[in-house]
């Protein structure tokens, strides 16, 4: 084989790992040290620029809502436990199961309400801008606006459904 | 039996060697040389001590290789890929960072079982 091809096939290998290994090592580093002690608000503060007056606001609004949270996660939880009983064993969608189902979906409903409330009071201890800009990404981000699930799945894409 | 001696004389031989001698080099005929005969031998002679050139694509081939082989030119190239690794690593890993940071706050607000 031709020495010159061999010395440009090795700087060329070379090369590579040499690009690659500091874009691994930096960005392992970097990720490490912008995640270290991060708390859960620390993204608010970060992505929307909030002073430390804001940031208390949003905290002391944050501390209130968790419990609130945590009380309508358990009875979801509950409620899809006794769904699970309902449906256990059975071959068909009976009656319980179709009003453990109903009761479900009611409770899922209370809690995105209780959310969506908490984003808006949130947005509202922002700037007017960054609150828009937050109050809409927590809308796409939380209520599936970004995903395309049910329009591909409806005739308009194409896909009819036989009943 | 006693050795015996044809010429004693050592005179009388070297005279007969030396006449030898020029007959045979008059009974050889010598072509005359071509022109410029020498020269063409020096020529030749060059050529064959000087390193066998590379030819067509091989030639581009041997100057990069060369080019790459500098060690300024390895130390710069070597410099310039580790600093744009380092600035695409941090970018990619404050963007990451970044995202991290949204999961986190999206779970403590909106459990998954919500979304």
């Amino acid at each position: 084989m031709n020495r010159s091809l061999v010395i440009l096939l090795g700087a060329l290998v070379l090369c590579a790992v040499l690009l690659s290994g500091s874009y691994a090592v930096s960005r392992r580093v970097c990720q490490n040290c912008m995640s270290k002690s991060v708390s859960d608000l620390d993204w608010l503060q970060q992505e929307f620029h909030l002073s430390d007056a804001e940031m208390a606001r949003i905290q002391k609004l944050h501390e209130g809502y968790l419990p609130k949270c945590a009380e309508m996660c358990a009875k979801i939880a509950a409620k899809k436990s006794e769904l699970e009983t309902a449906l256990n064993g059975s071959t068909n969608v009976n009656p319980v199961a179709q009003q453990k189902l109903a009761e479900l979906a009611a409770l899922r409903a209370q809690c995105q309400a209780q959310m969506l409330q908490h984003f808006t009071e949130v947005s509202q201890t922002m700037p007017p801008e960054q609150g828009r800009r937050y109050l809409a990404e927590m809308q796409r981000l939380t209520l599936g606006f970004h995903e395309q699930t049910e329009p591909s799945m409806s005739g308009s894409a194409g896909h009819e459904h036989h009943h | 039996m006693n050795k015996e001696n044809i010429n004693p004389d050592p005179g009388f031989a070297e005279a007969s060697d030396t006449k030898l001698g020029a007959l045979l080099r008059e009974s050889r005929i010598s072509p005359a040389l071509p022109p410029r005969f020498q020269e063409g031998v020096w020529r030749r002679i060059e050529e064959a001590a000087a390193p066998v050139k590379a030819t067509g694509g091989i030639a581009w081939l041997d100057a990069l290789a060369a080019l790459v082989l500098r060690p300024r030119f390895a130390l710069a190239t070597a410099t310039v890929l580790i600093v744009a690794g380092a600035l695409l690593g941090v970018r990619e890993g404050s963007q990451m960072a970044k995202q991290d940071a949204q999961a986190r706050y999206l779970a403590v607000v909106a459990p998954n079982s919500l979304r």
